[in-house]
C-alpha cells in the first residue's frame, strides 16, 4: 500500500515540476488534505515522493524548453538548453535523471547514518538552543532570499505573527481571532499555504496569459555516452556532498545547491567558457545537488523537529497535525515513520529513475494542455481540498483571503517562504522564548551563556551583518539577477 | 511616493504598529513571566520597523515607478472575475451544493481566459464536477454538502 503512495508521490511530484507555476510545496498543499484521510506514514512517503520528484521533474522543461519547472531548476536551463538546441537533448535528459538518482540515493544513505546520531545530541538542546536555532533557520532562509533582506523578515516578522493568531497555549487566551471561530485553532497552514503559493500563482498565471511555446524535438539516444560519463564522475559527486550538506542547514535547500554546485562545477572545470553553451558538467552537478539537498534537508526534521525549509515547514505542519510530535524522540518514538520514509526514499528515487526516461514524451503532451482549461482545474482542487480537510467553508475563505495576499506579495516583491517557515515554527519559537525566558528569570543572557545557544546566536548576528559587506552585496544580487531571468 | 517598495512598507508599516498596540490589551507581561501579548508584540514592532528600513532604503537609492505599472499589459479584469467567481463560490457553497456550485464554476472559469465553444465548456464543467466527486467524495470520504436541491 505504502509502494503505491510512493508511486503516486513521485508521479505527482514529477508532474508538478515539469509544469512550470506549480512548484513542489503549491503540489504538496494541494494534496495535504487527502493525505488526512490515510495513514500518516503513507502521507509522509507520499509527500517526500512529491518533494525530490519534482527535483526530477524541474529538469525536463529547463532542458526542453528553457523553462524552469521550478526554482532548483533554474541553473540547468543554462546549459542543459544548449545541449538540447544541439541535439543533445537526449544526453542532458539522461545525465539529469542518472545525476538526480544519484545524488537522492546517496544523501538518503547520509540520512540513514546521520539521523539517529544527531537525535541523540539533540538531545542535550534545551529551549534556548531551540530558539537561536530556529531562529538561525528563519534568518539563514532570509539571508539567501532573492529579494531584499529587510523585505524577507517583515515576511517572517508577518507570518511569525499569523502563527500565534489563536488560542494561547499558556494562558488560554484566544489571541487575534476578532470573534471568528474557525481562527480559534489558529490560522490553519494548509489554506495559507495553499493560498499563497497555489492560488495566487494561478491568477498571476490568467493574469499574463501564458502561452507555453514547445518546440518539437526527436528525442533520441536518451542514454549519455561514455564520454558524457567521463565528464560528469566529478560533478556528480560534487554536487551530491554540496547538495547533502547544503539540504541539512536550515534555509539551504535544492535552490542554493544548484547555484553553488553550477559555480563550483565552472570552477573547477578546465574550459570555464565552455559552460552557458552545454557543457554537460553545468548539468550534471546541479541537478545531482538538487536531489542530494532533499535527502539532507529531512535531517534537521526528523532529528531536531526544525524544518530546513518551507517544504519541511509543510512536512512539519503536517506531522503535527497527524498528532506526531517532531523532535528528538520522533525516531525513538515512531520508528516505523523514519524507516519507512527513508525506505521509501530508496524505492521512489528508484522509480523516478525508471520513469522520467521513457515518459518524457507524456510530460511534453501535458505542457501543451492549454492553460485556459488547466487552471479551473487547479483551482477546484484547492478549493474542495481545503473545504475536505474540516468541511468548514471558512477555510476555503481563508485561503481565497491568502491567494490575494500571495498575488499582492508576488507583485510587490516579497517572498512567501519565510512567512511559510515563520508560520510552522512561531508557536513553538513562542514556546521556547518564553520558556527560557521563565528559566533564566527573565534574562535575555542565556542565549549567551550556554555554549551552543550562544555559537548558533553568533552565526545568527554574523549574517545579520554579512549583507551589509559590499562584496557580500554583489554575490547576492548576482544570484539575484540570475534568478529573476527565469 | 518614489516607487512601489515604499509604498508597501508604509502599508506593512501600519499593520506592524496595529499588531503591536493591540498586542497590549493582552497583556505584555514581565520579561521573567511573558504574557500573551509578548511575542506578538515583539513581532509587531519588527515588522514596522524593519518596514521603516525598507522604506528609508528607497529614499536615496529606489527608482522611480509608479503604482499602475504593476499591472500594465496584464489582463487585470481577468483576475477580480475569477476571484469574484471564486468569492461567491464559497458563499454559495453550502446552499448550492458541492455538484451544482462546482459545476457553475468550472462552466465560468473555462470561459474565462479564452472562449471557448459552450459544448466544450459543458463537457468539461460536467466532467469536472462528476470526476471532483468521485475522488473527493467516493474516493476520499471527504463529506461533500448536498444542496436546496437534495444533491
Amino acid at each position: 500500500m505504502n509502494l503505491f503512495f510512493c508511486f503516486i508521490g513521485v508521479l505527482i511530484g514529477t508532474l508538478v515540476g515539469v509544469l512550470p507555476g506549480l512548484g513542489p510545496v503549491a503540489a504538496m498543499s494541494l494534496l495535504l488534505p487527502t493525505t488526512f484521510h490515510v495513514s500518516p506514514v503513507s502521507a509522509i512517503i507520499m509527500l517526500a515522493g512529491i518533494y525530490y520528484g519534482a527535483m526530477y521533474g524541474g529538469s525536463t522543461t529547463s532542458i526542453l524548453v528553457n523553462i524552469p519547472g521550478e526554482a532548483a531548476s533554474v541553473v540547468t536551463c543554462l546549459d542543459g538548453y544548449q545541449m538540447a538546441r544541439k541535439g543533445r537533448a537526449g544526453p542532458a535528459l539522461g545525465i539529469s535523471a542518472f545525476g538526480s538518482f544519484i545524488g537522492g540515493t546517496l544523501s538518503i544513505i547520509g540520512l540513514m547514518f546521520m539521523a539517529p546520531p544527531l537525535a541523540e545530541m539533540a538531545l542535550q538542546f534545551g529551549p534556548p538552543e531551540y530558539f537561536s536555532l530556529m531562529l538561525l533557520g528563519l534568518i539563514i532562509l532570509t539571508f539567501l532570499a532573492s529579494g531584499s533582506m529587510p523585505k524577507a523578515l517583515m515576511m517572517a516578522a508577518f507570518g511569525l505573527f499569523l502563527g500565534l493568531i489563536g488560542m494561547d497555549i499558556m494562558t488560554a487566551t484566544p489571541r487575534f481571532t476578532f470573534n471568528l471561530y474557525f481562527l480559534m485553532d489558529g490560522v490553519g497552514l494548509v489554506p495559507v499555504v495553499m493560498g499563497l503559493f497555489g492560488v495566487s500563482e494561478v491568477l498571476l498565471n490568467v493574469e499574463a496569459r501564458i502561452k507555453q511555446d514547445i518546440f518539437e524535438t526527436k528525442i533520441k539516444g536518451l542514454l549519455p555516452n561514455l564520454k558524457d560519463w567521463r565528464d560528469s564522475a566529478w560533478p556528480i559527486i560534487r554536487g551530491s556532498v554540496i547538495g547533502f550538506f547544503l539540504g541539512i542547514l536550515p534555509g539551504g535547500g535544492a535552490v542554493i545547491s544548484s547555484f553553488v554546485s553550477y559555480g563550483v562545477e565552472k570552477k573547477c572545470s578546465r574550459h570555464p567558457e565552455k559552460f552557458g553553451t552545454g557543457a554537460i558538467e553545468g548539468v550534471a552537478g546541479p541537478e545531482t545537488a538538487n536531489n542530494a539537498a532533499t535527502g539532507g534537508a529531512f535531517i534537521p526534521l526528523l532529528t531536531l523537529g526544525i524544518p530546513a525549509n518551507a517544504v519541511m515547514a509543510m512536512l512539519l505542519g503536517a506531522l503535527i497535525i497527524y498528532g506526531m510530535q517532531p523532535g528528538p524522540m520522533l525516531i525513538k518514538q515512531h520508528p516505523d515513520l523514519f524507516w519507512g520514509a527513508v525506505t521509501s526514499m530508496y524505492i521512489g528515487n528508484g522509480m523516478l529513475l525508471v520513469l522520467n526516461l521513457p515518459l518524457i514524451g507524456i510530460w511534453v503532451k501535458i505542457l501543451k494542455i492549454p492553460y485556459p482549461v488547466l487552471f479551473p482545474l487547479i483551482l477546484l482542487f484547492c478549493l474542495i481540498g481545503v473545504f475536505s480537510l474540516n468541511n468548514n467553508v471558512g477555510e476555503i475563505g481563508l485561503m481565497l483571503f491568502f491567494g490575494g495576499v500571495g498575488y499582492l506579495m508576488k507583485k510587490f516583491n516579497y517572498e512567501a517562504a519565510p512567512l511559510v517557515l515563520a508560520l510552522v515554527l512561531g508557536p513553538m519559537m513562542e514556546n521556547a522564548l518564553r520558556q527560557s525566558l521563565i528559566m533564566s528569570n527573565g534574562s535575555m543572557g542565556i542565549f549567551f551563556t550556554r555554549p551552543i545557544s550562544l555559537g548558533i546566536a553568533l552565526v545568527v548576528l554574523a549574517l545579520l551583518i554579512l549583507p551589509l559587506l559590499p562584496w557580500v552585496k554583489k554575490k547576492r544580487e548576482v544570484i539575484a539577477e540570475m534568478v529573476e531571468d527565469e | 511616493m518614489k516607487n512601489n517598495d515604499q509604498r508597501s512598507s508604509l502599508f506593512w508599516l501600519a499593520i506592524g504598529l496595529a499588531i503591536a498596540l493591540y498586542s497590549v490589551k493582552y497583556g505584555l507581561g514581565k520579561f521573567s513571566s511573558p504574557g500573551p501579548g509578548f511575542v506578538p508584540f515583539l513581532s509587531g514592532l519588527a515588522l514596522a520597523g524593519l518596514a521603516l528600513v525598507v522604506f528609508l532604503q528607497q529614499l536615496s537609492k529606489g527608482s522611480r515607478e509608479k503604482l499602475k505599472d504593476l499591472w500594465v499589459q496584464k489582463n487585470w479584469p481577468s483576475i477580480m472575475m475569477v476571484m469574484a467567481a471564486l468569492v461567491l463560490y464559497t458563499l454559495l457553497f453550502r446552499f448550492l451544493g458541492f455538484l451544482l456550485a462546482t459545476f457553475l464554476l468550472t462552466a465560468f472559469l473555462l470561459r474565462v481566459m479564452e472562449p471557448l465553444s459552450w459544448k466544450k465548456v459543458l463537457a468539461g464543467a460536467i466532467g469536472a464536477a462528476i470526476g471532483s466527486y468521485a475522488i473527493f467524495q467516493l474516493w476520499l470520504e471527504a463529506q461533500l454538502p448536498a444542496g436546496f436541491l437534495g444533491f
